[in-house]
């Protein structure tokens, strides 16, 4: 049994529809790419997986369970993490209080957990340790990505849905998120990732979805979908040589 | 020399008052994006509850606060759930509105009981107060800044150093950000509600032996709190703190030595040039957005 599955899935803006009876699977331990254009409802994806939209038809399967919904706190309780578009870092709260509050789905988590959680996350984003004490608008874009996930991870998800986490940021940067990417998974992680940097999160990922205007287009594994000329030149960006 | 720091002292006391319902706004306005403008209600509700507990009801003032103060908790928490909850996912101005309408309400419900007339409350020691030299620190003076620094103290400790109040500053800092965390973004609103109610009540409870309670107590001193916390800088803690305590200096100070009758308009005075040079106060900008 896959760990996400949707079946069916709508959901609309007021009257506009974002999914059209969208339907995909995730595995334990995959990392899955969402791609596509502007537009093509891959953040209204997460966003109703997450519960901060309520889907108008169709289901949400987290392992097994219709999650399809419940409200963001309860879908976070269950195990599921979403790390937003723009990455949201709390503006007024210091880098260690960012990341401390990640754990808020866990209840009862001790000031020494939380401590130690934090030191975890230190460990594997060595890059921000030093800004521990930093106001979160203080912070470059990639450093406030690096607290978005950690924060993110810190919910010890088994389910991780990453919005973006390339925008905005330099390549260097860029390719440093995604092997952290990578390093996730291998901590045992499942993690649903939406990106329109295609090349990039096809280099990550096990098997990825292309949607374009809430429907989806193709499924494949990542050799197959970015082989296929068609599907390049239309939905990923089309370049051959992308930059990174 | 005396009569200057019998004025501070007298300044700094009213201004505490302005302060504590500066607070209220702050906190409601961080914690919601709204100014509630039944703020200076609060105050003038627990005024009210100290008069219904102590005179109508014989009650010691020892017991007489704490009932208050869980009077305007309860209040606080109604507010929450009849002004602001329903509409939550409105813009601004609905909500402001709403605010406006319950302030209405609640000063109109409290003249259907006591009327127009205003009642006057004792002050809560015996003794009236300490000579030091030639500046005399009037008892009830003193217990109102005293009061004031413990709860900045309090606030302080609370939104700096334990997780909740963490919590409470995530919410009002990003909503949506803060429920996909797992925070009961309900109940931190809730919270702030209650505080709030509790802070005003606080401030009218202290305020009420100085001036008479009466229906414009809540608008009287909010108009003041309100143009405090924007002095200090709307939406600072430390702003509306510095902002009242000013508010209060510069209006006592303006009724001595200028003009007593427009003792009120020297607060709004402060207020227009702020608004005109800096409108974004004292401390205003310590969040800056980045592009």
């Amino acid at each position: 049994m896959p760990l996400l599955e949707l079946h069916g899935l709508s959901a609309a803006y007021g009257a506009v529809e974002a999914l059209k009876g969208l339907s995909l699977h995730v595995g334990e331990g995959e990392i899955v790419a969402l791609l596509g254009s502007n537009g093509a409802g891959k953040s209204t994806t997460l966003r109703t997986i997450s519960g901060l939209m309520k889907p108008k038809s169709g289901r949400v399967l987290f392992d097994g369970k219709d999650i399809g919904g419940l409200h963001p706190e309860s879908v976070v309780r269950l195990g599921v993490a979403h790390v937003p578009e723009g990455r949201r870092v709390f503006p007024g709260l210091t880098v260690k209080e960012n990341i401390m509050l990640g754990a808020s789905n866990r209840p009862g988590v001790s000031r020494r957990e939380l401590e130690a959680g934090v030191e975890e996350m230190f460990e594997l984003f060595p890059d921000i340790r030093r800004f521990s004490g930093a106001l979160g608008w203080t912070l470059s874009g990639g450093q406030q990505q690096m607290v978005a996930v950690a924060r993110g991870l810190m919910s010890k998800p088994r389910l991780l849905l990453l919005d973006e986490p390339s925008l905005g940021l330099a390549p260097l940067i860029v390719q440093q998120v995604f092997r952290i990417i990578a390093r996730i998974r291998e901590r045992g992680t499942t993690v649903l990732l939406v990106e329109q940097n295609a090349r990039t999160a096809l280099s990550v990922a096990d098997r990825g979805y292309v949607l374009e205007t809430g429907r989806l287009i193709i499924e494949g594994k990542p050799d197959a979908l970015w082989n296929n000329e068609e599907v390049r030149a239309a939905y990923l960006g089309g370049r051959v040589t992308a930059g990174v | 020399m005396a009569i200057f720091l019998q004025l501070l002292f007298t300044g700094i006391g009213i201004g505490a008052v302005y302060s504590l319902v500066a607070l209220g706004f702050v906190l409601i306005y961080r914690a919601t994006n709204v100014v509630n403008f039944a703020q200076g209600e609060f105050a003038m509700l627990g005024a009210y509850a100290m008069v219904v507990l102590t005179q109508d009801l014989g009650l010691p003032y020892w017991a007489a606060i704490p009932i208050s103060l869980a009077v305007m908790g309860l209040i606080g928490a109604l507010f929450n759930l009849g002004v602001y909850y329903p509409l939550r996912h409105r813009s601004f101005l609905p909500v402001v509105i709403s605010t406006i309408g319950a302030s209405i309400l609640l000063t109109n419900s409290v003249l259907v009981g006591y009327g127009p007339a205003p009642e006057s409350l004792a002050g809560m020691f015996d003794f009236p107060g300490i000579q030091i030299g030639e500046v005399f620190l009037d008892s009830q003076y003193l217990l109102i800044i005293v009061v004031t620094i413990l709860l900045v103290a309090f606030q302080y400790f609370f939104f700096e150093h334990t997780l909740l109040g963490k919590k409470m500053q995530a919410t009002s800092q990003d909503k949506e950000m803060a429920s996909l965390l797992g925070i009961p973004v309900a109940r931190m609103i809730m919270l702030t509600f209650i505080y709030s109610a509790i802070l005003g009540g606080l401030a009218g409870i202290l305020v009420a032996p100085i001036l008479f309670v009466s229906v414009g107590l809540g608008s009287q001193v909010a108009l003041k709190a309100f143009a405090a916390s924007i002095i200090g800088g709307f939406g600072d803690v430390t702003g509306a703190i510095v902002g009242g305590l000013s508010l209060g200096v510069i209006e006592t100070f303006g009724a001595a030595y200028i003009s007593v009758p427009y003792k009120d308009a020297f607060a709004f005075l402060v207020l227009f040039g702020f608004l005109l040079i800096r409108p974004q106060g004292i401390f205003g900008e310590k969040v800056a957005q980045k592009a």
